[in-house]
């Protein structure tokens, strides 16, 4: 770097913000939805309709009727579920994004026991051993990963994504081979027997319920118990975490495992709660979005009960808005988008702050 | 404070879980319940669609899409007695729609994809006031449900045409030394390989091979109804391993588009997709969806029973080819055609008549249908079920 190339500032820089007050970062918050909502109406605009009427469309669409209103809790279940899983190890700084695979094998063990296992167990027992079987599958899927970080330090975020394809290919060849629904002459999976699926309550299958236990479980481990004061030591410094004398490596490969079975009693839940049968999509990309409601939550879980109802809400909603005004699937995507990308930029709002070359710069690093 | 907040946000989740039960009862009754008490008339009557992709794609969904608005035309239903559920997946989403469209009070309920059949089925045991149509479906007679029908046409003959078409430009191509005659290759992109899907390539192949014996076909599957990107791939990689015309079952213009770049040639599905390569489209095969809506919707509007399975024919008009695009279609090409519909329409024509041999898809038994034979299609039920790889089409990726 020459002289001037360090003298000459630029126009506007980057500098880190002193902390903000809780008041003030929530203002910004609520002000980057607004901000998200005016982009969003100029964009439903430009498309020839009402902004008003199409945003009212989606709170209607979602919540206002009852079929709406407990498709969007089936949304939020899996979402709130999924982002559970991946908390801990994100805490950890293990960048797990294979919740989507680990969903997809806890839905594929569950199906083999709805599909080969409903004529000789009864319902709860059926439930109950699925249940396990998917935690238990779930939680060796997300073993693999956590197992060569704390061997050989492999890359964790390349190796859980690819695991998902793996997954996702099994349920493929499942489909179109051995599981194939030979009534049908079509490649899917049969529908589950009635006595595979899981009772409902307040017309919502009981995974809901679960997942709200999972809420507070999470939320004590990771607060109250020396396994979660390990998770953040880890998280915060490996070196650190050594020093005081921890196994660094059982602690990732236990967290992992965590995460790996809770994601497995979600495709448990999708399965045989949801969708009754196996396909590729089971998952839906649940494991993905978990990760924004992971983010944007700050890793709290009772937080990520109200990011993933708003994320549902975002989802049906654009549903409804396809069928009502005929806006097309890609375009309500770019809506639900650009309200994402609001929420998430105004993060860095929050913590960094322009300085322009004319102000005077003290007070920043 | 922060858990305050979240203590309120659980119990709002709770709350509205407690709500959504409670809503349970009223819908029930709810707007069904206005229509019910009088009589249903072509003001009055709710008409519910579940479409797999939306009329975007310019093929299948956009083809049925025409055929909902003809029929409106046709009995006087205006706009807003029509609810499109556009983009509905086989999966879930599907129960979901169908359920909303119960809820607005819909009194006849169409679904336009063979995956949603399942959802269909299960809607069709609880709402046994509600008339359920699905298209391409197979489970109707089965369940044994008299509000629960099937409907297809029978595209084939439509696609047999269009094969007729293929094999007079492969004839030219021949003829003016482009081509060998064993370089006369037919890629087919496929959206699965099932019944459906099989019965229409074997048509188009046979059609194709009555003219120009020497044809061949190779197919590849995109594992969906609609993935333009996919469906473009799969056409590229058809051309790449020999084949001088695409044709598909797919939703999207993708292939089309794709034969058009490459400087070949391509027959069409659902839509006249000439207009999308005007200068590779020679032919598409079409249904007319309107014949079938027109008639469910009057039967339910005059009380009348509408039959379980129904295959309207190229002789009703219920599928037919586009107009020939003759700016790339071989000379005579146009005379040929008529004569065959002509022969299709008289029953002279078979469509899947000897002499070929083949095996069967599901366990590869061999099959020989001998001259003067030929297998029936869509005589028992309407989704198609002639399930037989003739020899000369290579599935690339069974």
């Amino acid at each position: 770097m020459t002289y001037e190339n360090v003298k000459k500032e630029p126009l506007v820089r980057i500098a880190k913000r002193p902390e903000l007050s809780k008041g003030k970062a929530t203002l910004v918050r609520l002000s980057s939805i607004l901000v998200a909502l005016l982009i969003g109406g100029l964009l439903i605009l430009v498309l020839g309709y009402n902004p008003i009427a199409v945003y009212a469309d989606i709170i209607k669409g979602s919540l206002l009727t009852g079929t709406a209103l407990k498709s969007t809790v089936k949304i939020a279940v899996p979402l709130l579920g999924a982002a559970l899983a991946i908390a801990p190890a994100f805490k950890m700084k293990f960048w797990n994004c294979g919740a989507e695979g680990q969903i997809t094998v806890g839905a594929i063990v569950s199906t083999y026991f709805a599909l080969y296992h409903v004529d000789n167990l009864p319902s709860p027992v059926l439930f109950i051993v699925a249940f396990a079987a998917a935690a238990v599958v779930g939680g060796l899927w997300g073993l693999i990963p956590a197992f060569f970080k704390a061997r050989w330090g492999t890359n964790e975020t390349l190796f859980t994504l690819m695991l998902n394809y793996i997954a996702i290919g099994f349920v493929k060849y499942l489909r179109i081979g051995p599981w194939m629904d030979k009534g049908q002459m079509f490649p899917k999976v049969p529908m589950f027997d009635k006595a595979a699926r899981l009772p409902e309550v307040f017309g919502v299958h009981i995974g809901w319920i679960i997942v709200l236990a999972l809420v507070i479980f999470i939320y004590v481990y990771m607060t109250r118990t020396k396994h979660g004061y390990e998770i953040a030591v880890v998280g915060e410094s490996v070196s650190t975490a050594r020093y005081s004398g921890m196994n660094v490596g059982k602690v990732i490969m236990r967290t992992m495992f965590l995460s790996g079975a809770i994601a497995g009693i979600v495709g448990w839940m999708m399965v045989c709660g949801t969708n009754y049968t196996l396909s590729d999509t089971t998952a839906n990309g649940y494991g993905f979005t978990a990760i924004v409601v992971a983010w944007l939550s700050k890793l709290n879980p009772f937080t990520m009960v109200g990011i993933s109802a708003f994320l549902a809400i975002l989802q049906k909603g654009s549903n409804t808005i396809q069928t009502n005004f005929g806006i097309p699937a890609s375009a309500s995507e770019v809506l639900t988008g650009l309200i994402l990308l609001c929420m998430l930029g105004s993060e860095f709002f929050i913590n960094y702050r322009f300085v322009f070359r004319k102000k005077t710069v003290g007070g920043d690093d | 404070m922060k858990k305050i907040l979240a203590l309120i946000l659980a119990l709002v989740m709770v709350l509205s879980f407690a709500a959504c039960g409670n809503d349970e009862p009223a819908n029930e009754g709810g707007e069904n319940a206005g229509t019910e008490g009088e009589t249903l008339t072509a003001e009055n009557i709710k008409i519910g669609f579940v479409h797999v992709s939306d009329p975007s794609d310019m093929g299948y969904t956009y083809n049925h899409d025409l055929g909902t608005w003809k029929m409106a035309e046709n009995l006087g239903i205006s706009e807003d007695q029509i609810i499109n559920k556009y983009n509905i997946g086989e999966d879930e989403g599907c129960a979901t729609a169908i359920n909303e469209l119960i809820e607005a009070g819909c009194d006849i309920i169409f679904a336009t994809s063979f995956g949603h059949g399942d959802y269909m089925t299960e809607a069709a045991a609880e709402h046994p006031e509600i008339q359920f149509c699905h298209a391409t479906g197979s489970q109707a007679a089965d369940s044994g449900l008299s509000n629960y029908h099937n409907y297809f046409t029978s595209i084939y003959e439509a696609r047999y045409i269009a094969g007729v078409a293929a094999g007079l430009k492969l004839n030219e191509m021949i003829a003016n030394g482009t081509i060998t005659e064993d370089e006369a290759v037919i890629g087919y992109v496929a959206a699965f390989y099932f019944e459906e899907v099989i019965s229409g390539f074997s048509a188009f192949y046979l059609g194709a091979r009555s003219v120009c014996p020497s044809a061949t076909m190779i197919t590849l599957k995109a594992d969906s109804w609609s993935d333009p990107v996919k469906e473009g791939q799969i056409a590229q990689s058809l051309i790449d391993q020999g084949a001088v015309l695409i044709s598909q079952h797919s939703d999207n213009t993708s292939p089309a588009t794709t034969a058009e770049a490459a400087g070949l040639f391509h027959c069409g599905y659902n839509s006249d997709m000439a207009e999308a390569a005007p200068k590779a489209s020679i032919i598409s095969a079409r249904a007319d969806w309107s014949i079938y809506l027109t008639y469910a919707v009057e039967c339910v509007l005059n009380g009348e029973e509408i039959v379980t399975d129904w295959c309207g024919g190229y002789a009703e008009g219920a599928n037919f080819t586009s107009p020939l695009n003759t700016a790339v279609a071989a000379e005579g090409t146009q005379e040929k055609l008529d004569e065959v519909a002509n022969g299709i329409k008289d029953g002279s024509i078979h469509v899947f008549a000897g002499p070929w041999s083949g095996y069967y898809v599901w366990d590869q038994t061999p099959y020989e249908c001998a001259e003067g034979e030929w297998v029936e299609e869509s005589e028992t039920r309407s989704a198609p079920y002639f399930g037989y790889i003739i020899d000369g089409i290579t599935l690339l990726d069974a």
